[in-house]
C-alpha cells in the first residue's frame, strides 16, 4: 500500500471515530437535563416579536441563546425570566421551529415552551399547560395602503386572500369570515409580512400584540381595529396563551403561583415595554451595508455550519458509499455459512439504503434528535446528530452511486485483477474503485451541492445553519426579500465553487493526455500505486 | 521435455444453463511444456482456459495443480492464480495505472515485494518486450500490440509456473500481430509452461510441444505440431486444417 493512501485512510478513520466519540459523550441521560444542573429551559422560536425575538447584545434583559451568541427578548422571555427567579435556576432560551417545540419538550430538550402558544384541546393531548400568562385576541394585519385598510368587520374580508401561521387556532379561525379565499398556512410571521408586501395576500390572521409590533417595525402595514362583536370570536382555549409543560412537571404548581402574582396592570406594562424595545427596521444607508453589518456574523457562522454539515456529510458519506460498494460486489464465497453471513449483510445493507433514500432528511433528523431522547432517553448534541443525520443520508445515495460506478467498469478489469491473484479487497483499492470514483465523481459533486441545499431542513432540530440564520434576520429586520436575495447569493457561491472544484479534480485524475517517450531508464520515477493518489511526475 | 505434471484436467465439465460447452474434457500439461489449443469459434477453447483459471466455476469433474484439486474448499484460490498467469484477448491492462504500474501492481500487493525490486522487474521485463520506454503511458494511449507486450509483461511479473493465453493476438490489427506472437515465441524457449489458446496455425506449428484439436466441446485430437498437422487423423481436424489453412 503506497504511503499516501495509507495516511488518507488514517485520516478518514480518524474522522468517523472522532465523530463517534463526540456522540457518545453528549449522550447523557435526559432526566439530567433538566434538573441537576439548575437551568430552566425555555423553548420558542425567537422570531414572533412582541413575544419573542432574536437581538444580538443583551441590551433590555435579554437571554443568552443556547449555544450561539445571539439573544432573545420580548414578552415570554421577560416572564421566563420571573418564572426561573421564583424556581431558583437561571433561564436558557432554546430556539426551536414553531413545529419543533412540542416533540422538543417531550423529548426533554426544553423544560417549558413559552412562545405565545394557546392550550387547544389538540395540544392538551401531548403536552400539558399552565394556567393563562397572557390574553390575547385576534386582529387582522393588511397592507396601509390597500383595499381592507379601513375594514373595521369580519365581513369586509369577504373575497379577501388571507392566511394564519400553520398550526395555530388563528388559521383555524379564518373559517369564520364569510367568502374569504383562504390561503395555505404559512410557517411564521416574517414569511407573512412579506407576503402581504408583494400582494400575495391581502392580510393574515393574528394576535393584537404581534399585530401592533408588525404595525410599529413596518410602514406598509396596518392592524385592523375590529369594531365591538365584528371581529374574530375566540374561545379561551384557543385566544389565552399559555405555558407549555410535560405532563405531570414537578414544577407546574410553583409556575401557575408566580403567574397568579403578575397583576394584569404588570402584563400590560411588560407587553408595552416588548413592543418599544423590539428591533425595528431601522432603514437608514445602503441596505445592504447595513444588513452586513448587524447581521454579518450571523451569516457568516451560519455558512460555517452549512459548509460544515455539507462537507462532513459528503464526506462520510462517500466513505459509507465505498465500505457499501466494496461489500455488495464480494463474489458469493464457497462455503455455504459465509454466503449466508454475506447475504444477511447484503439484505441489511439494502434495508438502509431503501430506508434512508425513501424518506425524508427532515423525517429523518427529527425521529433521530426527538425521537431518540423520547424513546431512548439519549441526549445527542444537535449538532452531532446533524452531522449522524446527513451522513447517513448521504451515504445512502453515494452507494448507489458508487455502485453504479463499479457496474461501468469493464469486466475485463475485474477478470485481469482477479487473474493476477488479488484479493476481493485488493482489487477494489487498487484497480476498480479508482476507475469507479472516477465515473461517479460528477453525480457525488451533485450530492454535495445537494446537501449545501438540503441541510436548510436542519432547522427542524434548530441547527443554526444559513438558512435557520436567515430566518432569523428576516425575523428580526422585517427585509424579508433582502435577507433572502444575501442568502441566495451565498448559497450560489458555495455551489458553484463547490462545482468548479470538483471539474477541477476531474481533470487532475484524468491526468495528462500526453506522455513522454523514456529512452533513459533514469528518468523514469518509482510510481506510487494507488489510484486517485498517483503522482505522476513527467520528466522534461 | 520434462515429465513432471503441472495441471491435470480430468473430466471436466461446463455448462451454461442448458447449453454444456464442455463436455468430458481430460488433458495433461507437464512442467516447461507449450501447448497450443486450436478449434473453430466456439468449440469451447476459451471456456476451457477460463476454467483452469477459475475465472469459470466447473460444473463437472476436477482440475489438479500439482496433483491437488484447485476445487476443493481449502485451496487457496489467489495464490493458485498468481502462479497461473492469463494473458486476456482484449489486453485488460488496468485503465486507471500507467504502464510500469501495471506491470508492478502485482507484484507489490499480492507478492508483497517492496516498490523498488518490483520495479527493478518490470523495467526489465518491459525491455525485454521493448516496452520500456513507454512506462508513463496510460493503457489508451498505446497500440493494440503495445498493450498486448504490456500485458504479457505483466502476466510475466509475477513469476507464473504456468501462463495462460487466450487468442492473444484475434484483437489485434495484421501488422501488430508479429509483434505479439515474437514476444511469444522468447518466452515459449524460457522452459516457462504455457497453454496458448490461437488461431495462428503456423505459431502453433512452430512454437509447441503439443497441439490439441477441440471440436463441439471435446478434445478431437492431441499430439505433436506433426502429427496434427501434417497427419491429422481425425476427420474433424482434417476438415478444420484444410478449411483454415486454404483461407489464410
Amino acid at each position: 500500500m503506497s504511503h499516501m493512501l495509507k495516511k488518507w485512510w488514517a485520516a478518514l478513520a480518524v474522522l468517523v471515530v472522532g465523530i463517534g466519540v463526540a456522540g457518545a459523550l453528549h449522550r447523557t441521560p435526559v432526566q439530567a437535563a433538566g434538573k441537576d444542573n439548575g437551568e430552566f429551559k425555555v423553548g420558542m422560536e425567537a422570531g414572533y416579536a412582541p413575544f419573542n425575538w432574536t437581538q444580538s447584545d443583551s441590551s433590555n434583559g435579554a437571554v443568552k441563546i443556547q449555544g450561539s451568541n445571539e439573544y432573545a427578548n420580548g414578552y415570554d422571555v421577560q416572564i421566563a425570566k420571573r418564572i426561573a427567579k421564583a424556581l431558583g435556576k437561571k433561564p436558557v432560551v432554546v430556539k426551536t421551529d414553531w413545529d419543533g417545540l412540542p416533540p422538543a419538550l417531550t423529548s426533554g430538550k426544553i423544560d417549558a415552551i413559552i412562545a405565545g402558544m394557546s392550550p387547544t384541546p389538540e395540544r392538551r393531548k401531548t403536552i400539558d399547560f399552565t394556567n393563562t400568562y397572557y390574553v390575547s385576541n385576534m386582529t387582522m394585519v393588511v397592507r396601509k395602503d390597500g383595499k381592507y385598510a379601513n375594514a373595521t368587520s369580519l365581513k369586509d374580508f369577504k373575497g379577501a386572500k388571507i392566511t394564519g401561521q400553520l398550526s395555530t387556532s388563528d388559521y383555524d379561525a379564518i373559517d369564520q369570515i364569510k367568502g374569504v379565499i383562504k390561503e395555505p398556512a404559512m410557517n411564521n410571521f416574517p414569511a407573512m409580512r412579506a407576503a402581504i408586501e408583494s400582494g400575495t395576500i391581502d392580510g393574515y390572521a393574528s394576535e393584537i400584540p404581534e399585530g401592533s409590533s408588525a404595525e410599529a417595525a413596518n410602514p406598509n402595514l396596518k392592524m385592523i381595529h375590529f369594531a365591538k362583536g365584528q371581529g374574530f370570536k375566540t374561545n379561551p382555549d384557543e385566544s389565552d396563551l399559555a405555558i407549555g409543560v410535560r405532563k405531570g412537571y414537578e414544577y407546574k404548581a410553583k409556575i401557575n403561583e408566580v403567574l397568579a402574582g403578575i397583576s394584569q396592570k404588570e402584563r400590560t406594562r411588560i407587553m408595552n415595554e416588548a413592543v418599544a424595545n423590539q428591533p425595528s427596521t431601522g432603514n437608514t444607508g445602503n441596505w445592504f451595508v447595513g444588513l452586513m453589518q448587524q447581521y454579518g456574523g450571523m451569516l457568516l457562522r451560519g455558512t460555517g455550519m452549512t459548509i460544515l454539515l455539507a462537507v462532513v456529510g459528503t464526506l462520510v458519506g462517500f466513505i459509507i458509499g465505498l465500505l457499501v460498494g466494496i461489500i455488495r460486489t464480494i463474489p458469493r464465497p464457497r462455503s455455504m455459512g459465509k454466503r449466508g453471513l454475506l447475504r444477511f449483510f447484503d439484505w441489511l445493507l439494502a434495508v438502509y439504503i431503501e430506508v434512508f433514500r425513501g424518506t425524508p432528511m427532515i423525517v429523518q433528523a427529527a425521529v433521530l434528535y426527538y425521537g431518540s431522547a423520547q424513546a431512548l432517553h439519549l441526549s445527542m448534541d444537535r449538532t452531532v446528530a446533524a452531522l449522524v443525520i446527513v451522513s447517513i443520508n448521504t451515504g445512502a445515495y453515494i452507494s448507489e452511486i458508487i455502485r453504479g460506478g463499479i457496474t461501468s467498469v469493464d469486466n475485463g478489469q475485474f477478470e485481469a485483477a482477479n487473474a493476477l491473484g488479488m484479493t476481493h479487497f485488493q482489487m477494489m483499492r487498487k484497480v476498480i474503485l479508482p476507475q469507479a470514483v472516477r465515473n461517479s465523481l460528477p453525480a457525488v459533486t451533485n450530492e454535495f451541492i445537494v446537501n449545501i441545499k438540503d441541510t436548510s431542513v436542519l432547522s427542524v432540530i434548530s441547527v443554526s445553519e444559513l438558512f435557520f440564520s436567515g430566518e432569523t434576520i428576516a425575523g428580526q429586520n422585517f427585509q424579508f426579500f433582502h435577507t433572502y436575495l444575501v442568502i441566495s447569493a451565498i448559497y450560489l457561491i458555495m455551489t458553484f465553487t463547490i462545482s468548479r472544484a470538483f471539474r477541477l479534480i476531474e481533470k487532475h485524475m484524468d491526468g495528462p493526455k500526453n506522455y513522454n517517450v523514456m529512452n533513459n531508464q533514469m528518468q523514469v520515477e518509482t510510481p506510487h500505486i494507488g489510484g486517485t493518489t498517483t503522482a505522476r511526475k513527467d520528466a522534461e | 521435455m520434462k515429465d513432471e505434471m503441472i495441471l491435470q484436467v480430468q473430466n471436466l465439465h461446463k455448462s451454461f444453463g442448458d447449453h454444456e460447452v464442455l463436455k468430458d474434457i481430460n488433458l495433461d500439461v507437464h512442467k516447461g511444456e507449450v501447448m497450443s489449443i486450436i478449434g473453430a469459434s466456439g468449440s469451447g477453447k476459451s471456456t476451457l482456459l477460463r476454467n483452469i483459471n477459475l475465472l469459470e466455476q466447473p460444473t463437472g469433474g476436477d482440475i489438479l495443480f500439482h496433483e491437488k484439486s484447485i476445487l476443493s474448499d481449502d485451496f487457496d484460490v489467489t495464490l493458485y492464480r498468481a502462479k497461473v498467469g492469463m494473458v486476456f484477448q482484449s489486453f485488460n491492462l488496468f485503465n486507471n495505472l500507467n504502464v510500469l504500474q501495471n506491470v508492478m501492481v502485482g507484484q507489490t500487493t499480492v507478492l508483497k515485494r517492496d516498490a523498488a525490486a518490483a520495479k527493478t522487474h518490470a523495467m526489465e521485463l518491459l525491455e525485454r518486450v521493448g516496452m520500456a520506454p513507454y512506462v508513463n503511458a496510460k493503457p489508451d494511449q498505446l497500440s493494440g500490440g503495445q498493450q498486448q507486450r504490456v500485458a504479457i509483461a505483466r502476466a510475466e511479473a509475477m513469476d507464473p509456473e504456468v501462463l495462460l493465453f487466450d487468442e492473444p493476438t484475434s484483437a489485434l490489427d495484421p501488422e501488430m500481430v508479429d509483434e505479439v506472437l515474437n514476444t511469444m515465441s522468447s518466452l515459449a524457449h524460457t522452459g516457462l509452461t504455457m497453454i496458448i489458446v490461437t488461431h495462428e496455425m503456423q505459431f502453433a506449428r512452430d512454437v509447441s510441444d503439443v497441439v490439441c484439436f477441440m471440436n463441439d466441446g471435446v478434445l478431437a485430437e492431441t499430439g505433436t505440431p506433426e502429427q496434427i498437422f501434417e497427419h491429422p487423423q481425425e476427420q474433424r481436424t482434417q476438415e478444420f486444417l484444410k478449411r483454415y489453412l486454404s483461407r489464410v
